[in-house]
């Protein structure tokens, strides 16, 4: 299965980029420039970003990580113009990269993306669903050998941000601006359980509003976290076991290991302990960071990569400190 | 009975018997008996029972016998150094003799004894003779061992010289600060050779396994299974060819790149926080399970795929912030044998500073206990400062050497000593019976002194002699040839005597050939005047000046100096003095080593006694002339007792 953001428009932070889409001049270009979403091949070895102009970009790590890297290997080997709005969303399925733009989704087959680097030979068919948040509150399911749509699953009163699949139970999670996080059925689409986060007092920042950015679960484990506070929550008690206390909204979390990695606003990763404290906060090249991605596709290639409001997407060989930095 | 003669094969032969005998008793009384009975000089004895011994060793040596038997024979010798028997170099010979012959394993036996008695080999019979011999014997056997696989034989060895030898030895000190700029750091500069590439082949033929979309590509070097930071690898290698030679950091391009490198290199450091708990806990763990074995690296490891784990290792980072620490001391401290070219300027010494303080910041928050470590680390470089110090001023020893003794003033005495009147003694006089002949020669008593008198210097200085040939040489005077002073053979010879005597280019050989002394002088005479300084109208003041100082050289006493105890005593003075004395003026005048007669003398000319006392110190004065001071009155005074009036003359 597989997740997908909503291409819909964030109006508070859209408009400023729109304008400058008509600049050409290349500097300022990349002074204006925000990423919005990563993801890795399937094989590992490149990384595509999306950015607010509508362009994706592939980069190859091979080349990146390599002994004999150049600065010309931090620049992106391919670069395409793929929507006219910004790119909310990328998806990396086993053949293919997703990319969700202003209300269309594209699919681009990474075998002729990378060919001109490589002779990737990709065999392996899917039958994955794919399921799309959408602009109309809506959660769409849509089957990817038709590319029809099956199924409609409606109970959100607000745009959906974030989506996330428990595999165990064969659950959808769901979390959106109207500060909802819910629990579907996949198979029935019925909504198992709706948390209000902004409830419960542990979590809620009224000041920061009551919007779910960034949701991300283990099966066991569910994190969540934007207006209110980036929180851990236990799947079977329904219950906030650890709220971290991080400024600012998170934008992206992932579990990796025994630690929780969270971006959002401000320069840093943070790494946190289940336990609810906060460990480290690595400085990274972005002042704020939107996306958040661990390459676990590949282990020599086992890097993590982050990127924001920037025209730089960091590098972290050592989850501790950026080693360097690709650019546009 | 006339004594035997001394036969060195009997000799020898009883001392090797005697010397099996004293090895099975543990003691060498046998030796002592044998020695006293046998003839000759003790010189001959003892040269030939140096050598028993040497053979005695040799045949156990050749036998295989234990180490403890060895020991024991070494004991036997160190005792009969102490009874006198045999000569203090023996027993570092019988050392050295087995040292050499002896496998690594047995000579850490043997080293054990020498440690153990170190005490024997400070005290004052063995020191000096044997201090050479254990010297060289230590430096042969640190040439055997290996510095990473014997380490704790090398260790003991180098603490045993330092216990032996005092702290301002001069063989055991680096005296000019040099650095040791063999010790490179070798890491994988080049890509080629990095031993990455050479992964084994089995990770492709697992057929099976190849992960999607791998196949076929030859190009990439064979996978390793972490991914590594390249960049932060080489430049963090690189930083540690700095430390090794930190004299490069006064050239402006390496001291950029150190500084690129440095800031990117505590960045890392900066972001990469160690964990307390899981860091110091595994640690303590992985220690106690190892039962203490502490594995000793000499150099750095340089491998790639440890750049992590170095990384996250809180030792590891003290190593090199500490590295950090002891560079910048160096390079802002003052080090006698830097060259003047070793200077900072004022941006580098900002930098520094700066860094310095990140450098510490970065210590305090390494865990366990980094507050501690970073202020014994403050304290250590501070007291490092002091010996930094001792090695400017050479290294002096640090013994105090007691202050000599204050020569013992002589008493004085009643009637004048020979030496007085002869001119020897303290006072120096030489009385040559008229009074006149003795102010005459008086002016100077000592016949060399008088000759090294200044006003004795006949010879002219450079500029007053050819001052006139300069004149002339001046073509601006159009002064004649004939008429030069230079064409006086008389005032050439004299000119070729002052220029050997004072001038360098007499001396400097030329290629040019002169035709007669004359162009010759000229030729000097026109160097000279390039180099004397032009002061020609003054020739008139500095005659009239040079007599008056004549005058004064001749008159000169031994002691120039004024000070307030050697001045002439004054009228004043005396009356006071007078006036204290009273009647107890004869006391004195018997200090003042005054005649007889002269006592008399007084004693019939008045009745007022200070009427007498002056007049005494008036003959006093009278005599002594220009040695009547203060200095010596006072100390007749003192010895006559009268240490009060003694006291107010000399404050007066």
């Amino acid at each position: 299965m597989n997740n997908n953001k909503s291409g819909c428009i964030f109006i508070c932070v859209c408009f400023y980029f729109l304008k400058s889409y008509a600049l050409t001049n290349r500097r300022l270009v990349l002074l204006h420039m925000s990423v919005f979403s990563q993801t890795f091949s399937p094989c590992g070895r490149f990384l595509a970003a999306g950015n607010n102009y509508g362009e994706i970009a592939v980069f190859s790590l091979s080349a990146a990580l390599s002994p004999d890297a150049t600065g010309m290997s931090q620049k992106p080997i391919l670069t395409f113009a793929a929507h006219e709005g910004p790119v909310f969303s990328l998806i990396s399925t086993d053949t293919h990269l997703l990319s969700a733009g202003n209300g269309e989704i594209s699919a681009w087959s990474w075998a002729e993306l990378t060919k001109r680097v490589s002779n990737e030979i990709v065999n392996q068919l899917s039958d994955n669903s794919l399921i799309v948040g959408g602009g109309d509150n809506n959660i769409h399911i849509m089957d990817m050998e038709t590319g029809t749509f099956k199924s409609v699953l409606q109970g959100h009163k607000d745009y959906i941000h974030c989506l996330s699949f428990r595999e165990r139970e064969g659950e959808l999670l769901s979390g959106g601006e109207d500060g909802a996080v819910r629990i579907w059925d996949a198979r029935t689409g019925q909504t198992v359980h709706c948390i209000e986060v902004f409830k419960y007092e542990e979590c809620t920042r009224p000041q920061f509003g009551k919007w779910i950015g960034c949701l991300t679960t283990d099966s066991d484990w569910m994190l969540c976290g934007g207006g209110p506070a980036l929180s851990l929550w236990h799947l079977r008690s329904m219950s906030p076991t650890s709220v971290f206390s991080l400024a600012g909204c998170q934008r992206e979390a992932v579990f990796y290991q025994d630690l929780i990695l969270t971006v959002g606003e401000g320069p840093y990763v943070s790494h946190c302990v289940p336990g609810g404290t906060v460990k480290a906060q690595i400085p990274s090249s972005s002042p704020s960071l939107n996306t958040l991605t661990l390459n676990l596709n590949s282990n020599e290639h086992r890097v993590m990569t982050t990127a924001g409001s920037s025209d730089q997407i960091d590098v972290f060989t050592n989850f501790s400190y950026r080693a360097f930095s690709l650019s546009f | 009975m006339s004594p035997a003669l001394f036969s060195l094969i009997d000799a020898r032969d009883k001392f090797t018997a005697a010397t099996i005998n004293a090895l099975e008793a543990g003691n060498c009384k046998p030796l002592t008996n044998v020695f006293s009975h046998l003839p000759g000089n003790e010189t001959e004895k003892k040269s030939t029972l140096d050598q028993t011994l040497r053979a005695v060793l040799e045949g156990q040596i050749v036998k295989h016998v234990d180490v403890g038997d060895h020991l024991s024979l070494i004991y036997i010798s160190i005792g009969g150094v102490t009874e006198g028997i045999c000569s203090a170099t023996t027993p570092f010979v019988l050392l050295g003799d087995v040292l050499d012959c002896l496998p690594l394993d047995q000579c850490d036996g043997i080293f054990s004894f020498v440690e153990e008695n170190v005490s024997t080999w400070k005290s004052n019979s063995f020191y000096s003779a044997g201090k050479n011999y254990l010297l060289r014997m230590c430096n042969d056997l640190l040439r055997r061992l290996s510095k990473s696989q014997n380490t704790v034989f090398c260790g003991r060895i180098q603490l045993f010289l330092a216990r032996l030898f005092p702290l301002s030895e001069k063989s055991g000190l680096n005296l000019q600060s040099q650095f040791n700029l063999d010790n490179i750091t070798v890491f994988n500069k080049n890509e080629q050779e990095s031993t990455l590439g050479q992964q084994s082949t089995e990770v492709k033929e697992d057929g099976m396994e190849v992960e999607e979309g791998e196949m076929g590509d030859e190009d990439t070097p064979a996978p390793c299974s972490i991914p590594i930071d390249y960049n932060l690898y080489r430049k963090f290698w690189t930083l540690q060819d700095y430390f090794r030679n930190p004299v490069q950091c006064y050239e402006k391009f390496s001291w950029m790149t150190f500084v690129k490198y440095s800031d990117e290199t505590l960045a890392v450091f900066k972001s990469y926080k160690l964990d307390d708990t899981q860091a110091s806990k595994r640690k303590l763990e992985e220690m106690q399970t190892a039962g203490g074995e502490h594995v000793y690296f000499a150099k750095f490891l340089t491998s790639e795929k440890l750049m992590d784990l170095q990384l996250s290792d809180s030792n590891f980072r003290r190593h090199i912030l500490l590295q950090y620490l002891i560079l910048f001391q160096y390079l802002r401290g003052q080090v006698k044998f830097k060259s003047s070219s070793c200077v900072l300027n004022d941006d580098q010494t900002s930098w520094m500073d700066d860094t310095t303080k990140v450098v510490y910041q970065l210590l305090r928050e390494i865990p366990p206990d980094g507050d501690r470590f970073a202020s014994m680390v403050e304290h250590i470089l501070n007291t490092e400062e002091n010996w930094n110090s001792w090695k400017n001023e050479g290294c002096p020893s640090f013994v105090k050497e007691r202050p000599a003794e204050p020569k013992p003033t002589r008493p004085s005495r009643k009637r004048p000593a020979p030496e007085d009147f002869l001119g020897k003694g303290p006072d120096r006089k030489l009385l040559m019976g008229n009074d006149e002949l003795t102010r005459l020669w008086n002016l100077n008593p000592d016949n060399m002194e008088a000759c090294k008198s200044d006003s004795r210097e006949f010879m002219p200085s450079l500029e007053d002699f050819f001052e006139e040939a300069i004149e002339q040489a001046d073509p601006a005077n159009m002064v004649e040839d004939e008429y030069k002073v230079v064409r006086n053979s008389n005032y050439g010879w004299r000119a070729l005597r002052l220029l050997s005597r004072r001038s360098p280019h007499f001396f400097q050989p030329t290629n040019q050939q002169f035709k007669s002394l004359a162009d010759y002088l000229e030729n000097m005479v026109i160097k000279l005047a390039k180099e004397l300084p032009k002061d020609i109208p003054s020739e008139e003041i500095k005659t009239g000046e040079e007599e008056d100082e004549n005058g004064d050289n001749l008159l000169k006493e031994s002691n120039d100096s004024p000070s307030i105890q050697s001045k002439p005593v004054t009228n004043s003075q005396m009356d006071e003095v007078a006036a204290k004395l009273g009647g107890q003026w004869r006391t004195l005048a018997d200090h003042l080593e005054m005649k007889e007669a002269e006592i008399r003398e007084i004693e019939a000319d008045g009745e007022d006694v200070d009427l007498q006392a002056k007049m005494l110190l008036v003959a006093w004065q009278d005599r002594e002339g220009p040695q009547a001071s203060v200095e010596s009155l006072a100390s007749a005074l003192r010895s006559a007792g009268f240490g009060s009036i003694a006291n107010s003359l000399s404050q007066s």
